[in-house]
């Protein structure tokens, strides 16, 4: 057997070799990439950014773990910038109760960083006062239509159980009135519903948060101005986490903190890179097999 | 009438949540109010209890004719009742309290514990496979053949290149050229094929709700 005939006939776990060690290596001694912000990503941080102080940000937590390392960062980082503009933060999960346990997570996570930080009660990121996780409610439509007359009537009770009438936070965001944005962040045709019954219904500004994958499903609704913005993939990510950590440093608030999809950059980089040489090694050994045999 | 009735309840209430949708008079909006936030969602419930219903049934049937893969029947049935069990009577998480103890010395079993220590790693782990079998994939399916497959494969080089910081590294304007493909020839081509599924939505929707389309009531269309 030739040399290109062996290579085109490789045993696929020389390949999965090869993308172990691409993806392994990378996280293990990383490389320092500093991602550039694209447009999509900076019109949704400029808008989060300018909103008026009396509207809140809701986040809309649509993915389940699966997609945890390609779209928590963004949840992790759009709860950092709204909670160093003081912006008031509602969070749920409409499409899979699967969802939740990531919904607490970032905001216990992302309050805590900010609570390490904090010297009075003031600075402090209180639960119920600053940010509530509303948790999950089902059918979606009913959830995605009710909350523009009454979120309490959706959501009677928080994810813990306690009475969301009862929360400081309530008269703050009563219904979407009271939002400036919300941003869903999926792996799914979530925003499509998001836009469909939040946006056209209700004229709420929807930005959204999806895998890299489905970006190209979703360029249509940036272009006609449905979305405010968008982040694609670790990458929309790691752009958003770079652009919430330049704002914390203008601020005197160089803490430090993790930036996940950053660190992950180097890895998706060697795979990306890794992918397109089995690509061209590929193509090479198929056209000298094929030559040669014509 | 087993056929009938269904068809009735979706004739009329397809055409009253139309009407909602268009008419805003009170007693219309009110009566859209109560379908949309109590009967539909005591219906819901009504399906969560025949789901974990069929999900046990379909399980012990298989653990008792022994099936192929029987053993993994016991693994869901024993996590569908060990999460059940923490889910009601245990904690959500270790700062709330609860009515059965779920930690022992400083090893818990709460909820968000499980989930975060099982569940995510887990689903990650799974979804992560499909690194590998892309990789493999593209090393034996994705070839320049003709013209058509030559230019998906620029695309696609163009389009990997600009999802990493090192496109940009390497050719400045780069992501910029995978933004506009993304923008301009994607988008286009998407706009087409939504319009056609819109339609196909529509036209698929009047069949239901006139009766034509019957597929949904079991048995083909009719």
């Amino acid at each position: 057997m030739k040399f290109w005939d062996r290579l085109l006939a490789i045993d696929r776990r020389w390949i999965y070799i090869v993308i172990w060690l691409v993806v392994m290596l990378p996280l293990l001694f990383p490389f320092k990439i500093r991602p550039i912000a694209m447009p999509p990503v900076i019109r949704l941080f400029n808008y989060i950014d300018t909103m008026p102080e009396d509207k809140a940000l809701l986040i809309s937590i649509d993915y389940t773990p699966d997609t945890e390392p390609e779209l928590h960062p963004m949840a992790y980082a759009l709860l950092r910038h709204a909670f160093a503009n003081r912006t008031k933060v509602g969070v749920l999960c409409v499409n899979s109760v699967m969802s939740l346990g990531l919904g607490e997570n970032a905001v216990r996570v992302v309050a805590e960083e900010f609570n390490s930080h904090a010297t009075t009660n003031a600075d402090s990121i209180i639960y119920g006062r600053d940010v509530v996780f509303w948790g999950w409610s089902t059918p979606f439509v009913t959830v995605l239509l009710g909350m523009g007359e009454k979120i309490t009537n959706v959501f009677p009770v928080d994810y813990y159980g306690a009475a969301t009438e009862s929360l400081p936070i309530t008269p703050y965001i009563k219904n979407y009135d009271d939002a400036g944005i919300l941003v869903t962040i999926a792996a799914s045709s979530v925003p499509q519903s998001w836009i469909t019954y939040a946006q056209v219904q209700f004229g709420l500004p929807i930005g959204c948060g999806i895998t890299a994958v489905s970006a190209a499903d979703y360029y249509v609704y940036l272009n006609s101005g449905q979305f405010t913005g968008m982040l694609a993939g670790m990458k929309g990510a790691a752009e958003y986490e770079e652009l919430v950590e330049q704002k914390l440093m203008r601020e005197d608030k160089d803490w430090g903190l993790r930036r996940k999809a950053t660190e992950a950059m180097s890895s998706q980089t060697a795979a990306h890179i890794a992918i397109m040489l089995f690509i061209i090694i590929g193509n090479v050994a198929f056209f000298a097999t094929r030559r040669r045999k014509s | 009438m087993k056929k009938r009735l269904p068809l009735i309840i979706v004739l009329v209430l397809g055409i009253f949540a139309v009407i909602a949708f268009v008419v805003p008079h009170p007693v219309v909006q009110s009566i859209d109010e109560t379908v949309r936030n109590d009967v539909i969602r005591i219906i819901t419930a009504f399906s969560l209890v025949l789901g974990i219903g069929s999900i046990i049934r379909h399980h012990i049937i298989k653990v008792q004719r022994k099936a192929e893969h029987w053993p993994f029947s016991w693994v869901t049935l024993i996590a569908l009742a060990v999460s059940a069990v923490i889910g009601l009577f245990g904690g959500i998480d270790p700062s709330v309290r609860s009515l059965l103890p779920t930690s022992i010395g400083g090893f818990s079993f709460h909820m968000q514990t499980l989930y975060e220590n099982m569940i995510i790693p887990l689903g990650a782990t799974m979804f992560s496979l499909l690194a590998f079998f892309m990789a493999s994939a593209a090393y034996r399916a994705f070839r320049a053949r003709n013209f058509e497959a030559t230019l998906l494969l620029v695309a696609a080089f163009v389009l990997m290149l600009g999802a990493v910081p090192l496109g940009r590294m390497l050719v400045k304007p780069l992501p910029e050229f995978a933004e506009w493909i993304l923008s301009v020839p994607n988008t286009a081509a998407k706009r087409g094929i939504n319009f056609g599924i819109g339609l196909g939505i529509f036209a698929t929707s009047l069949k239901i709700l006139l009766g034509i389309e019957r597929g949904w009531l079991g048995g083909g269309g009719s």
